[in-house]
C-alpha cells in the first residue's frame, strides 16, 4: 500500500509544463472534450433532453396524440397526484418492496457467497451455477410459472400445502399477501446475480491477509467480521445502493403480469403507477409529474446512500 | 407536422369521396386492411373473424382482406401512427366511444357520400334501428353498428343441480342471487359468484349497468356531474360488499374469472356476453352452461349497459372502398351474424335471423344461452361516456374507490364514495 503512493510521487513532478505553439496549445485544451463529446451528447439526448421535457410535460395536460394539443395547466397535474389516495399508497408499498427486497438481494447472497467459498471448487461451481439460473429466465416467463405453481386450486405449492393440511393460501390474490410474494420473486430472480458478484469480490480478497488472521488464531466467524466483511463494504454498499434505486423498478414485470397492481392497489408500486397514468390512461402530465417526484425524491435517497458509502466503506489500497 | 400529413390525408380523402361513388364492383384485384380487435384477443373472436373473413375472401377472389389485431385500447393510437406512417387503413372495427374522433381526426367516410341511397337503404332494412343510431355523427353514417353484447349471468346448471337449486329458475335479483349464493357456498367448494365489474379493462361499463338498475347513475345526465355517491348508487356497492363479505364473491382478476367459470369451479358468472364463445368452448363434455338476464335490484327495472364497436371505412381509393363496404356488408350480413353471435357471442344485429332455421334457428335451439341477451335489446341503456380530457382518470379513480368499497376493510362505503365522488368531480371538465 505505502509502496504504491511512494510510486505515483515521482511521476507528477516529472509532468512539468512546457512551452507550447499557441495552436497547438488550443487543440491540447480541446483534446479531452472531443473524446468526451460522443459521451456528452450520448447523455444529453437520452437523458438531459428527455429529463427537461418531462418536467415541461408535468405541468402540461397531454393525451399522447401529436394531433391533440398539449395545454399549460400548471400545479394542476401535481395536486391531482397528490390528492390521489392511491399515489400513498403506491409510495408506501415502494418503501415495503425496498425492504423486502434487501434480505433477499443483499443478505441471502452474501451468505451464500461466504459459505459456499470454502466449497470444493467443483460443488462450489454447480452450487453457483444453480443459484445462478432464475437470473436468465426473461422475467414475463418467469412470471408465467410462478403464476402457475402459486394458482390457489391447481398450482403444485398449494396442493403440497393441501397435502399437509393446510387451507391453500391465495399468494396473488390476497392484499395482505401479495405484495410479499411480488417482492420474493423479485429477489429470487436477484439472488444469482448479487451472489455472483459477491463471490467475486470475496474471492478477490487477498488469500494472505487470512492466512495472516489464521496463524494470528483467528477463529472462521472472526476472519468473516474483522476481514471479509470490512472488504467486501464497497461491494454490499454498490448492491444496497442497486436495490434501492432501482429495486422496485425490477419488480415492474412480475406486477404487470401478475396482479396489474392489483388486488385494491396493494402491490402497485410507484413505477408501476407511473406506467399507468402514462400508458394505461394515456396522461402524459400525470405520468411526467409522478416522475419528477420521483426524480427528486430518488436524487435526494441517492445523495444519501452516496454520502453513507463513503462513511461506511472501506478500501483495501 | 404529423398534424398537418393527417389533415392533408383527410381533406385528400374528403374532396375524393364526397367527389363520387364508388364503382358497382370490384373488377381488379385490391388488398384491404382490416384493423379488428376480436383478432388481438387469443381465445375469444380471432377464430370467428378469421372465418368470416375467408368466407368473404372466397366469394369476392378480387378482394384480398389483410386482417390487423390490435387491441380496443390502442385502436386511435395505433391508427394516428399508421395514418402518419403512410399505412394503408380501409376497414376498422372502431369501439363507439372512438367514433366521434376517428371522424373528425383519423379520416372515417360517411357511408352517405360513397354508397348510393337505395344501396344503403336494401342493407340497413332488418337492422336494429338504435344500432344503426349510434354509429350516425351529423345524420350521417361514420359507423355501421357491429359488435353490440350486453352483461348477462352466465352459470353452470350442474352446480345448481347439485345443491339443490332449480336451474329453470335462475336468480333475477341480486337477493336471489345472494340466497343461492349462501347454498352453494354452505354445501361445496365452488365459488358461487364471479363478476367481470371490476378490473383494468371493464374500466366502468358494468358498473354502470349495475347502477343504472337500481335506479342511479355515475354521472349526470348533461355529464356535468358525478354522482356515484348518491344513495341508490351506494346501495348497490353495499350489495356487492354484501356479497363480497359473505364470501359468494371474490376479487378475481379477469383470467382467473374466466378460467374458473370455463373450468366449472365457477357457479355464476355476470360478465359481457362477448365471452360465450370461450366458455361454451370450455363448458363443451364438461358442464351445462346457462346463461339469464342481469339480476334486478327488487321489482325495479333491469338496465344492462352495452358495450360494442361499430365498422368505419377509411380508404381513399374508390376501388378499395369498394371491396371495403362488401366487406363490411358480409361482416353485418346474416350470414355474418350467425357467425358473430353464435361463435362469439355478440348480438345479432339483425333479429330475424334467430327464427330462421338457415342461419341462428337451430343453433338457438341447442343454445338457449342467447335468449337473456336477445331479451336485454330491448331495454340496452348505452354506456355514458365520462367527460373531458381526464376522462380515464375520473373513471379509474372511481372504479378503484369502489373496489376498495366492496372489497376492502372499510365497511363505511358511503364515506369511500363520498371522498371519491368529491375527488374526482375536481377533475372533470
Amino acid at each position: 500500500m505505502t509502496d504504491l503512493s511512494a510510486d505515483t510521487a515521482p511521476r507528477r513532478s516529472a509532468r512539468t509544463p512546457r512551452p507550447l505553439a499557441p495552436a497547438k496549445r488550443f487543440l491540447r485544451i480541446l483534446r479531452p472534450y472531443l473524446y468526451l463529446a460522443p459521451a456528452i451528447a450520448c447523455f444529453v439526448v437520452w437523458i438531459y433532453e428527455p429529463l427537461a421535457q418531462a418536467f415541461v410535460l408535468s405541468f402540461q395536460q397531454w393525451n399522447l396524440l401529436p394531433t391533440s394539443p398539449k395545454t399549460w395547466v400548471g400545479l394542476d397535474n401535481y395536486r391531482n397526484i397528490f390528492d390521489l389516495p392511491k399515489f400513498w399508497q403506491a409510495l408506501g408499498n415502494t418503501w415495503y418492496y425496498l425492504m423486502g427486497l434487501l434480505p433477499l438481494a443483499v443478505g441471502l447472497p452474501l451468505v451464500i457467497a461466504l459459505f459456499t467459498q470454502d466449497l470444493p471448487a467443483r460443488s462450489r461451481n454447480l452450487y453457483r451455477a444453480l443459484i445462478f439460473v432464475p437470473m436468465i429466465v426473461p422475467p414475463v416467463v418467469a412470471a408465467a410459472v410462478w403464476r402457475w405453481l402459486l394458482d390457489p386450486n391447481h398450482g403444485i405449492l398449494n396442493l403440497g400445502l393441501q397435502g399437509l393440511g393446510i387451507e391453500p393460501v391465495e399468494f396473488l390474490s390476497d392484499p395482505s399477501i401479495a405484495l410479499w410474494t411480488i417482492t420474493f420473486i423479485t429477489g429470487w430472480k436477484l439472488v444469482g446475480f448479487a451472489t455472483l458478484i459477491l463471490a467475486a469480490a470475496n474471492a478477490a480478497i487477498d488469500e494472505s491477509l487470512i492466512e495472516a488472521a489464521r496463524l494470528d488464531g483467528a477463529t472462521k466467524w472472526e476472519i468473516i467480521r474483522d476481514i471479509r466483511l470490512p472488504l467486501l463494504s464497497p461491494t454490499l454498499m454498490l448492491l444496497v445502493l442497486m436495490v434501492v434505486l432501482l429495486g422496485a423498478q425490477w419488480s415492474f414485470s412480475y406486477i404487470h403480469v401478475l396482479t396489474e397492481g392489483g388486488p385494491l392497489g396493494s402491490t402497485t408500486n410507484i413505477y408501476y403507477l407511473l406506467w399507468q397514468f402514462g400508458f394505461g390512461s394515456l396522461s402524459v402530465g400525470w405520468s411526467s409529474a409522478s416522475a419528477v417526484i420521483l426524480f427528486v425524491g430518488f436524487g435526494l435517497l441517492a445523495a444519501a446512500l452516496f454520502a453513507l458509502k463513503a462513511k461506511v466503506t472501506f478500501y483495501d489500497d | 407536422m404529423k398534424t398537418s400529413l393527417i389533415a392533408l390525408a383527410f381533406a385528400t380523402s374528403a374532396t375524393m369521396t364526397s367527389a363520387q361513388t364508388i364503382p358497382e364492383s370490384v373488377t381488379e384485384p385490391v388488398t384491404i386492411t382490416f384493423y379488428n380487435y376480436n383478432l388481438a384477443s387469443a381465445g375469444n373472436g380471432a377464430d370467428a373473424t378469421n372465418k368470416m373473413i375467408a368466407e368473404f375472401e372466397a366469394a369476392n377472389p378480387n378482394v384480398t382482406v389483410k386482417g390487423v389485431p390490435v387491441p380496443p385500447q390502442d385502436i386511435a393510437t395505433r391508427l394516428q401512427a399508421d395514418l402518419v406512417a403512410g399505412q394503408p387503413i380501409d376497414l376498422v372495427q372502431m369501439p363507439f366511444a372512438a367514433l366521434g374522433f376517428a371522424a373528425e381526426n383519423l379520416g372515417a367516410v360517411a357511408l352517405e357520400d360513397i354508397v348510393s341511397e337505395a344501396e344503403l337503404a336494401g342493407h340497413f332494412e332488418g337492422m336494429v334501428p338504435n344500432g344503426l343510431e349510434l354509429g350516425k355523427l351529423d345524420g350521417k353514417t361514420y359507423g355501421l353498428a357491429y359488435t353490440f353484447s350486453t352483461p348477462v349471468l352466465f352459470y353452470n346448471a350442474d352446480i345448481f343441480r347439485e345443491v339443490g337449486l332449480d336451474p329453470e329458475n335462475p336468480p333475477a335479483t341480486w337477493e336471489a342471487l345472494k340466497a343461492a349464493g349462501d347454498q352453494i357456498k354452505a354445501t361445496t367448494d365452488y365459488l358461487p359468484l364471479a363478476t367481470g365489474i371490476y378490473g383494468p379493462t371493464a374500466l366502468d361499463w358494468l358498473m354502470q349497468g349495475v347502477i343504472a338498475s337500481n335506479g342511479g347513475a355515475v354521472i349526470n345526465a348533461d355529464r356535468t356531474k358525478m354522482t356515484f355517491a348518491e344513495p341508490e348508487a351506494i346501495e348497490a356497492v353495499e350489495m356487492l360488499r354484501s356479497l363480497a363479505q359473505a364470501g359468494i364473491t371474490r376479487n378475481l382478476g379477469i383470467t382467473a374469472q374466466m378460467e374458473g367459470m370455463a373450468a366449472g369451479n365457477t357457479a355464476m358468472y355476470l360478465q359481457t356476453s362477448a365471452i360465450q364463445g370461450y366458455l361454451v368452448k370450455g363448458a363443451e363434455d364438461n358442464f351445462e352452461l346457462r346463461a339469464a338476464a342481469m339480476p334486478a335490484f327488487g321489482d325495479k327495472p333491469v338496465k344492462p349497459s352495452n358495450s360494442g364497436s361499430a365498422l368505419s371505412l377509411h380508404s381513399t381509393d374508390p376501388a378499395k372502398q369498394r371491396a371495403a363496404w362488401e366487406l363490411m356488408k358480409f361482416l353485418t350480413s346474416k350470414r355474418g351474424y350467425t357467425i358473430i353471435t353464435s361463435e362469439i357471442g355478440y348480438l345479432p344485429l339483425r333479429p330475424e335471423i334467430v327464427e330462421d332455421p338457415e342461419y341462428l334457428g337451430e343453433w338457438v335451439k341447442d343454445h338457449p344461452l342467447l335468449q337473456p341477451n336477445l331479451a336485454q335489446l330491448k331495454n340496452l341503456a348505452p354506456y355514458v361516456p365520462l367527460p373531458g380530457p381526464n376522462y380515464l382518470q375520473i373513471g379509474i379513480s372511481m372504479m378503484d374507490a369502489m373496489e376498495m368499497a366492496t372489497f376492502g376493510e372499510d365497511d363505511d362505503v358511503k364515506a369511500t364514495l363520498t371522498e371519491a365522488q368529491e375527488r374526482t368531480q375536481r377533475l372533470m371538465p
